[in-house]
């Protein structure tokens, strides 16, 4: 009696813990939901720089199959025409109904844009590819649905195969244990289990497996717990969300909405017969019956369970006999794998600890809509795959890294972020935490400085190329050099810049001053310390590459700093707004002075240092840049920009080891590749207000003629042009010439 | 700030929204060779022993000219203005006029900031945003758009003369009247 007392009183105590776990567990587990990661939506429209390939690899990105273009998410291409029927998205500021959209493009645009069936526009945006997600510990991925969202047939076929009383049992069903056996003898195989959707629900509420007595027991007794607490619809929504069908990588994944995506890169809402049919089958053993590595099992799975959903009167022998003769209709791969740009990734995460909590991100199912650009990613990813192996060999060669960052360049949009020469490595993030000297990357800095004082200093300037030193006051001395060891006396700025001499550019520097210097990098977005050391205006200041695309942000868009982002919009799991990261403009400097600066750096590509990038790049695209090399050549750095584009290169090793790299033959040749294989614009600055362009010859320091020697268009801010002439002594025949190829060029 | 400022403010930029061109997509668009898959081969860096290649520390590349000669490139390019609205931003900028009337300056600045993407190098979509943030009142912002739209507005007279009244009215509702007839001045003397 005593003993039997004492266990009824440990059986209430053990009933009340359990109850505690499986409460706990059912509130906790329904929500949690990682956040999902998107690229940004390509934009559709006449005229939009896409390529055909580009196109394609966007689509197959957003889960689009090769098909009739009728059905959503199919497309047909026949040659550069393409049918696309677009799933419809609900984007933060609106949504993109489904749209059947018929275009061409060609020479890399699109043309003959038009919105066949669906509401029309101009202009119309794919549904983004989901790019990633931040998970929970657990590592569990899911869609989440709600049960009135999902298509009938699904829960009536997973209660008819699996749980034929469940809005009847209490929990556990030891009637059903029986009718399942039964069953099973019939079929000749286990058709069914015994256990009811509650306990199938509880048991994947533990990771671990193993049917001992004591768990099943356990197993029941919390079955009739969660019965006894929550409604049928309730536990049957969470089933859905929580089953376990398949996996990834690392990465789970957890119930119906996640699975349809991953096994059929189609939404819940549009699945037929037959693909129901396969995912409820897979709930007996997802790995076991897994489509794309067991089509066969998966197939007669699959028929079984359409049979049952016939024997249960949820379909007629019609629909049965068809759905069965389909084939499974899986994609061949899942429309997405997890972290395909973990260094991008890392930068949205970054940003995204300004305003959000870790716990929130993995686990509230926020939506976080980027600005990475597919396209332009693959161009850079394979710019330094494809690039470093040819720049070195040996262990130098093993040693060599290489990072890019490509931002749009009057967005300050991040398109592209590659951290290393394994793209797929989610590690030391070079381009945001590789901090190295960058070299002459600071001159045009320098030599804006300069040019903001147009009674001072021109493009035509002449500065001296001639060996100085500096003694400091505790006795040091300080002599720097020119790269090549030699001086040519004197050369004009802009010559000086382009060619990247050292001497002329520590002279400018100096005679400007280094505070002044200093002051032009704070305002184009240098926040660490840089120290007043004259060293520094060779480069001796460390900066990140993701740093140093946002100071030449300013330089490419006419002295507007433009914040980089990373991200447009975050939303919650239902849509709602929480943060718009907007653009941003800031003028930081003298658009007339940037514009002279613009006109030298397009000179580096075109004469200097730069040049060699039109070994892979047609002279058509024209670009603006400065190459950048540091001591022993450590660090071998390009940035540079077209009319769309800008980018920051950077090759050396991560022990800081020397290199026989200099910035043009390490960093551009990474820059220049990938430039080659982007459509875009070319870089053609608007003349500010205040600059005009005179035919001058610098060595004279004159105007002239423009077909004499020596002649050269060059801008200057109105009143700082020469005011002298020069003519030269040539003939009527030679000034014809002149004239000819001027009209010719 | 003045209310009769804003009006002006936003009358202005209607104007612009009209009187804007909807001419074709602005410039020519460079096309890689054959496609991604088959761009064309990098320059390749020198094997072998490179300690000895004391020429290689230079950044410069004169004394090392490479067999293959780089194509002869062009120019410094410069134009004379900014791009012309093509017909998709222009829908766009539509858009943001029509959440403009209705009173969203937020749903507007969505819209324009998707024209701006796609129509970076046009003055009129910088334009536009500042009439948005203005409508937002928030006129920080709208200054620095009306600058950056300034500043592609080159020749186009027309373009110049509403950016430079729009900065003038911007700065007198911040209380900045030396910028603001400043900014009048120029636009005068256009």
């Amino acid at each position: 009696m005593r003993v039997s007392a004492i266990g009824l009183v440990l059986l209430a105590c053990w009933m009340v813990y359990l109850d505690a776990v499986v409460t706990s567990r059912f509130e906790g587990r329904r929500f949690e939901v990682p956040s999902r990661v998107y690229a940004r939506p390509l934009e559709l429209y006449d005229g939009a720089g896409v390529s055909s390939g580009s196109l394609e690899r966007e689509l197959a990105l957003a889960g689009y199959r090769k098909g009739d273009g009728v059905k959503p998410g199919s497309y047909r291409r026949n040659g550069g025409h393409f049918i696309i029927s677009t799933r419809g998205f609900r984007f933060p500021d609106g949504s993109e109904p489904r749209r059947t959209l018929s275009l061409n493009i060609y020479g890399d645009r699109i043309q003959g844009f038009s919105v066949s069936s669906g509401e029309n526009a101009a202009i119309v945006r794919l549904e983004p590819a989901r790019i990633g997600g931040i998970y929970p510990a657990h590592k569990e991925d899911r869609i989440l649905v709600r049960l009135e969202e999902v298509p009938q047939l699904l829960p009536k076929a997973l209660m008819a195969v699996e749980d034929r009383n469940f809005y009847s049992h209490f929990g556990i069903a030891p009637a059903s244990i029986g009718r399942a056996m039964l069953a099973n003898m019939r079929a000749g195989q286990i058709v069914q289990g015994g256990s009811t959707l509650t306990q199938q629900l509880v048991k994947n509420f533990f990771l671990t497996r193993d049917q001992t007595l004591l768990r099943k027991g356990n197993e029941a007794l919390m079955s009739i717990l969660l019965e006894w607490h929550y409604e049928k619809d309730d536990i049957l929504e969470t089933y859905l969300n929580e089953v376990y069908l398949g996996q990834a990588g690392t990465r789970s994944i957890n119930g119906f909405g996640l699975a349809s995506q991953f096994y059929f890169g189609e939404s819940l809402k549009d699945l037929d017969v037959h693909q129901i049919a396969l995912l409820v089958g897979m709930v007996k053993g997802p790995s076991y019956y897994n489509p794309r590595r067991h089509p066969e099992r998966a197939i007669q799975r699959r028929n079984l369970v359409i049979s049952e959903m016939e024997d249960a009167g949820l379909i007629d022998s019609a629909k049965a006999a068809r759905a069965r003769g389909l084939s499974l209709g899986v994609s061949v791969k899942p429309s997405y794998s997890e972290n395909r740009y973990p260094a991008y990734i890392d930068l949205v995460r970054r940003h995204l600890a300004r305003d959000y909590k870790e716990a929130d991100l993995r686990s509230e199912g926020l939506r976080i809509f980027t600005t990475l650009n597919p396209a332009i990613q693959y161009a850079a990813e394979y710019a330094i795959t494809d690039t470093l192996p040819r720049l070195a060999s040996g262990d130098v060669g093993k040693a060599l890294e290489a990072t890019l960052v490509v931002t749009a360049k009057d967005t300050g949009e991040v398109l592209a972020l590659v951290g290393g020469k394994d793209p797929q490595f989610a590690g030391f993030n070079r381009a945001l935490d590789a901090n190295r000297p960058i070299g002459s990357l600071i001159k045009p800095f320098t030599y804006l400085t300069a040019l903001e004082q147009p009674d001072r200093y021109t493009l035509m300037t002449p500065v001296l190329d001639k060996s100085f030193t500096l003694e400091f006051d505790d006795g040091r001395r300080w002599q720097p050099k020119n790269y090549d060891g030699e001086e040519r006396g004197e050369v004009p700025l802009h010559r000086a810049l382009s060619k990247s001499y050292n001497l002329p550019a520590v002279r400018v520097g100096l005679d400007v001053g280094v505070p002044a210097v200093i002051k032009t990098l704070r305002a184009f977005g240098v926040a660490t310390p840089i120290s007043e050391y004259p060293s520094m205006l060779l480069g001796s200041v460390a900066m990140s590459p993701v740093t140093v695309a946002q100071i030449y942000q300013g330089l490419a868009t006419s002295g507007f700093n433009t914040p980089l982002r990373t991200i447009r919009e975050v939303t919650d799991s239902a849509g709602g707004a929480l943060s718009r990261y907007s653009l941003e403009v800031d003028q930081v400097a003298d658009p007339a002075a940037v514009h002279l600066l613009q006109y030298a750096m397009q000179e580096t590509m075109q004469e200097g240092t730069g040049r060699s990038a039109y070994y892979s790049v047609p002279k058509e695209l024209t670009l603006a840049g400065k190459t950048g090399t540091t001591d022993d050549g450590r660090d071998s750095w390009f940035a540079g920009f077209s009319g769309d584009l800008l980018a920051v290169a950077w090759v050396g090793r991560d022990d800081n080891g020397p290199t026989a790299l200099t910035g043009a033959t390490g960093a551009l040749p990474v820059w220049s590749r990938f430039m080659a294989q982007v459509p875009q614009h070319g870089f053609s600055p608007v003349i500010p207000d205040g600059v005009s362009y005179h035919w001058v010859n610098p060595e004279k320091q004159a105007l002239t003629d423009e077909y004499c020697d020596n002649a050269r268009l060059l801008p200057f801010i109105s009143g700082s042009e020469p005011t002298q002439r020069v003519s030269c002594s040539g003939t009527l025949e030679r000034k014809i010439r002149g004239w000819f190829e001027g009209l010719f060029q | 700030m003045s209310r009769q400022g804003v009006f002006h403010v936003g009358m202005l930029a209607a104007f612009l929204s009209l009187a804007g061109c909807a001419t074709g997509p602005g410039g020519p668009i460079y096309v890689p060779a054959g496609g991604s898959e088959r761009a064309p081969e990098p320059p390749q860096a020198a094997e072998g022993k490179d300690e000895t290649q004391v020429w290689r520390k230079s950044e410069q590349t004169e004394n090392r000219e490479p067999e293959q000669q780089p194509q002869r490139s062009s120019k410094p390019s410069y134009q004379d203005a900014g791009d012309a609205l093509s017909p998709a931003a222009l829908s766009l900028v539509r858009e943001a006029d029509t959440l403009l009337k209705s009173g969203d300056a937020q749903g507007a600045i969505v819209r324009l900031e998707r024209a701006q993407r796609i129509a970076p190098r046009s003055a009129e979509v910088y334009f536009k945003l500042s009439e948005a943030y203005v409508a937002g009142n928030k006129l920080g912002p709208a200054e620095q758009f009306t600058l950056k739209g300034l500043s592609l507005a080159g020749s186009d007279t027309r373009l110049q003369r509403a950016g430079w009244l729009l900065l003038a009215d911007i700065r007198r509702a911040r209380g900045n009247l030396a910028g603001a007839s400043q900014a009048e001045e120029r636009a005068a003397a256009l």
